[in-house]
């Protein structure tokens, strides 16, 4: 969870990702961000996100993204 | 047919009677019927396109949907280890694939036949020409069908769903048709997604009294815009941005302003009549536009104007490049070569670039709109890099929190774009000199030298373009169209018709329809 | 509920529709100054005088006949329902309109309009079939005759076609917003002025002289039509030196009229006993007759009129003959009126710049 926070505070550091609950809803996250976003989590955890994924319930919040992550480690 | 003739507002209403006419249970079936009328008026020959593209895409969905439930069956009753699940997935996965790229290149196909294969011919032409060839290839006069842009990128739209398991595939044949082709949105879009139009496009709907105002209102303000502003805009801003020899200097900021303003009327007009037709049927389809000129980046813009479209390239062009296997390795290279920060870029750039190559060439078949997607493109990338450097700059400085400097972003962004904008009637050389012409040899007393009249807008032309611009900024306003709505249901009854009736006098009298009228056809002559 | 019932019905819409009502008599076109023959066709509906003669065409019939020289000269009551570039379709349904008020002795027709099926100017439909009221007959004529690009529902709402009229809007649309003046002397268009005929290109040569099918059916449409109720059918060719009638096209009517036993005049050829001047008959150098050159016709047609059985002999003093003085008297004045300004000027200050 640490290295992830990490990861979005490095993408935009002016959210504070503890609260927030809608990263994608609002435009605080832009595409592009959400690329770069996926692009780390791909490096750093070892998972690959398919495209289908990425829409706004899995990227809205901190937790979210990183349920998507665990998830994903399962290889569901 | 189109949107703007007698005869859709007639076939409009003769639907609109029947539809809420029958049971509920035929009402779809109404607005099938209706839609390929609707289709046919150009031709029957026309109907083959959006059949074929509706008979293609719901049987390939339909059978990569059985094997996805014949996979959870088969895991279901053997119950396979977690290597063999894996396997068995990864079988599935890719028949289901090979599938889905079939219908892709199928109807991708069509399209790109039909829009793209004149201007193919042309390049392939000029290359000849350039390597000394006589002779040339004739262009093919193709059918065009009507919207085909907008229902192929729906019905794709809907395939790949399919294939990513977003739901399950419709499984009535005449259904998926309705969805293809609905006839309001079939002309200019908007771009629907079948899981948000199913249940209102098959579901009963009861008349009510409410939808049909709202939407006549809605469909009023189109016209409004289109008739009104675009139609009286529109010759005048071509003459402009046609004869670029001429219309220099401060013709320039004319023309794209003007030409911004005119894509925008008529574009966001063809969306009010359409959504506003729909809501007079029930039936709710996706916003396009969000007040796209009070964005403060031109990233933003593109949030905001021909969202569907843009949603669409997102969904299943961004996100897929930027995650697929090139992309990747792409990045994973970059960053051996030069560290951390460009891995990450290369998925974005990739990704990025094709769409707005895509973009481009979707609104048009020629090299312009390739270069004006492009150039969109870069901007947006640049103005990615330069996000730390705006971090700081906002950091320190306090004004940026005030209403002016808001202000400042809104403008900007409207002339970045209307700017951009001149990639697409300009070619690409000359964007940059006009541009110079624009900063260098500008003055207002440029309006008053006869090219200006030349453009054919009277006085009373000006005046009513003049109010019409400002209504349609002043609509921005409204948050939405629910609040729109509001608003209007919370003026008293009189007050109320008397807008939608005055509304409707603007249009009738000062839209820029039918036969002008022009006193000098009344001269008598030999009969 | 029934609160909001009252407030539309009552209220709402029909101030809606008179509101729309106004607009539109507002921005349709008044044909009062300059062009004048857009008015012709609507003036009928307000005769008061029953009529021996029906007069149908185009041009070649409202500048040719004057039926004040009718009634004075013969006692024979006449009405031109002409309108420019009128065409046979459009005279059959003007007919069909006529009959449903009145039965006259006569109907003459001009064959002029017979060389062209097809309207080629929306401006000349508008003006002869706006002037219609409305029935049966006139929506039929639309569809007979409207041009590709034309729609019905521009004639049932003529805003929708005069719309853009907005920006140029003159004196004369709000001066005859209520009542329009009147133009014509019982259908004919007065010209005092003189310009004698000049030359003309030369006769050219046609592919086919043969005349449209749906012409020859709309003018069987007529005979018939005038046979069923007991009228005598007078055709009639102008004396018009331009455009060219050809003796192809003579021949064709010629055959017609004989096949059918009707009475066919070839002003052109009759030309010398009508005694027509080309010097001094015309006012725009040969194509059409001035009052004079239309004179002379309505003396050598009264004498055909008179033989028609059953027209003519009104009883002198009656209502009929009191209209008729009066009409006779604006004839005059407008005649004297011109030739005054002609004299005066030289040219006729309502149509300065034809």
């Amino acid at each position: 969870m640490e290295e992830l926070i990490e990861i979005l505070e490095e993408i935009n550091p002016e959210t504070d990702y503890a609260v927030c609950r809608n990263l994608v809803d609002d435009g605080i996250l832009t595409s592009f961000e959400l690329v770069m976003l996926v692009t780390q989590i791909n490096d750093t955890f070892g998972v690959s996100i398919p495209p289908a994924w990425i829409v706004p319930e899995n990227f809205n919040s901190a937790a979210a993204i990183f349920e998507m992550i665990q998830r994903l480690e399962e290889g569901e | 047919m189109f949107l703007v003739s007698y005869e859709f507002v007639l076939f409009f209403a003769a639907v609109l009677v029947l539809y809420y006419g029958v049971a509920g249970r035929f009402q779809w079936i109404v607005l099938l019927l209706s839609s390929y009328l609707f289709y046919a008026q150009g031709g029957i020959g026309y109907l083959f396109y959006p059949v074929f593209t509706t008979v293609t895409t719901w049987f390939l969905a339909g059978a990569i949907g059985s094997m996805s439930r014949k996979s959870k069956a088969w895991i279901k009753e053997n119950n396979p280890g977690r290597e063999e699940k894996k396997e068995h997935n990864r079988l599935v996965k890719r028949s289901q694939r090979r599938i889905m790229v079939l219908g892709l290149v199928l109807n991708f196909g069509i399209l790109a036949v039909l829009k793209y294969f004149n201007f193919l011919l042309e390049n392939v032409n000029i290359f000849l020409h350039g390597a000394g060839a006589e002779g040339e290839f004739v262009f093919v006069n193709w059918l065009l069908p009507l919207g085909i842009s907008y229902y192929t990128f729906q019905s794709m739209g809907y395939l790949i769903d399919v294939y990513y398991r977003k739901y399950e595939p419709e499984k009535n044949l005449a259904r998926f048709a309705l969805f293809v082709s609905f006839f309001p949105q079939l002309v200019a879009g908007p771009i629907s997604r079948f899981e948000q139009l199913k249940d209102s496009l098959y579901a009963n709907h009861r008349l009510q009294l409410r939808n049909i105002r709202l939407g006549a209102e809605r469909m009023l303000w189109g016209y409004f815009k289109k008739l009104v502003i675009a139609d009286r805009l529109g010759p005048a801003v071509s003459v402009i941005i046609g004869d670029p020899q001429t219309y220099d200097g401060i013709y320039v900021f004319l023309g794209m302003v003007g030409y911004t303003l005119w894509m925008y009327a008529d574009f966001a007009g063809g969306i009010d009549i359409v959504l506003g037709a729909a809501r007079m049927l029930d039936i709710s389809l996706p916003e396009n536009f969000d007040r796209p000129f009070l964005s403060k980046s031109l990233g933003e813009f593109w949030r905001r104007w021909h969202m569907t479209l843009m949603l669409w390239l997102r969904e299943y062009i961004f996100f897929p490049v930027s995650t697929s296997r090139l992309a990747k390795s792409g990045s994973k290279l970059a960053g051996i070569v030069s560290g951390k920060k460009a891995a990450g870029r290369i998925p974005v750039y990739m990704a990025t670039l094709t769409v707005w190559f895509v973009a481009g060439i979707w609104h048009g078949a020629s090299w312009k709109f390739a270069a004006w997607g492009m150039m969109n493109g870069a901007v947006l990338l640049i103005s990615q890099e330069l996000t730390p450097w705006y971090r700081n700059f906002h950091d320190a400085h306090g004004f940026v929190k005030t209403r002016m400097y808001s202000w400042f972003q809104i403008v900007r962004t409207f002339l970045l774009f209307a700017c951009l904008e001149m990639f697409e009637y300009y070619s690409f050389g000359r964007v940059f000199f006009m541009l110079r012409s624009l900063v260098c040899s500008s003055s207002l007393s440029q309006l008053g030298d006869g090219r200006f009249e030349a453009l054919g807008l009277k006085g009373a032309d000006l005046l009513v373009l003049g109010a019409g611009i400002f209504a349609m900024a002043g609509s921005g306003f409204f948050k939405d169209q629910k609040s729109a709505g509001e608003w209007m249901e919370k003026r008293p009854v009189f007050a109320r018709y008397g807008l939608i009736f005055g509304m409707f006098l603007l249009v009738l009298v000062t839209g820029v329809y039918g036969r002008g009228y022009d006193a000098s056809q009344f001269i008598y002559n030999q009969f | 509920m029934k609160g909001r019932t009252i407030l539309w019905f009552g209220i709402l819409l029909p101030v809606s529709a008179a509101v729309l009502f106004l607009l539109q008599r507002l921005l349709v076109p008044k044909y009062m100054g300059r062009v004048v023959e857009g008015a012709f066709i609507e003036e009928y509906y307000d005769e008061k005088s029953p009529h021996d003669v029906i007069i149908l065409g185009d041009c070649e019939v409202y500048e040719n006949l004057s039926p004040a020289v009718l009634w004075r000269e013969y006692g024979i009551t006449s009405y031109i329902r002409g309108s420019a570039q009128q065409l046979i379709p459009q005279s059959y349904y003007i007919l069909e309109d006529t009959l449903k008020s009145e039965t006259p002795g006569a109907v003459v027709v001009s064959v002029s309009a017979m060389q062209q099926y097809e309207q080629d100017n929306e401006t000349y439909n508008r003006m002869t079939l706006d002037g219609m009221r409305w029935s049966a007959s006139k929506l039929r004529s639309i569809r007979a005759t409207m041009m590709e690009d034309e729609h019905l529902i521009e004639y049932v709402f003529p805003i929708l076609r005069f719309h853009s009229r907005w920006r140029e809007l003159e004196e004369d649309d709000f001066r005859y917003f209520w009542d329009r003046r009147q133009v014509t002397h019982s259908g004919y268009y007065m010209r005092a002025d003189v310009r004698p005929a000049g030359e003309f290109p030369a006769e050219r040569r046609r592919s086919n002289y043969a005349f449209d099918d749906r012409a020859w059916q709309y003018l069987e449409k007529i005979r018939l039509l005038c046979q069923e109720k007991g009228i005598t059918l007078i055709l009639m060719k102008a004396p018009s030196l331009y455009p060219a009638w050809h003796e192809q096209w003579e021949q064709q009517i010629e055959d017609y009229a004989g096949q059918h036993g009707l009475m066919y005049v070839n002003c052109i050829e009759q030309k010398d006993d009508i005694g027509i001047d080309f010097s001094t008959d015309t006012y725009d150098g040969g194509l059409h007759m001035n009052v004079y050159g239309a004179e002379k016709m309505s003396r050598y047609f009264g004498e055909i009129f008179a033989q028609v059985p059953g027209v003519g002999n009104w009883p002198e003093g009656g209502s009929v003959s009191e209209i008729w003085e009066e009409k006779c008297r604006f004839y005059d004045e407008m005649k004297a009126s011109q030739e005054e300004e002609f004299g005066r000027l030289g040219y006729l200050s309502q149509f300065a710049g034809e």
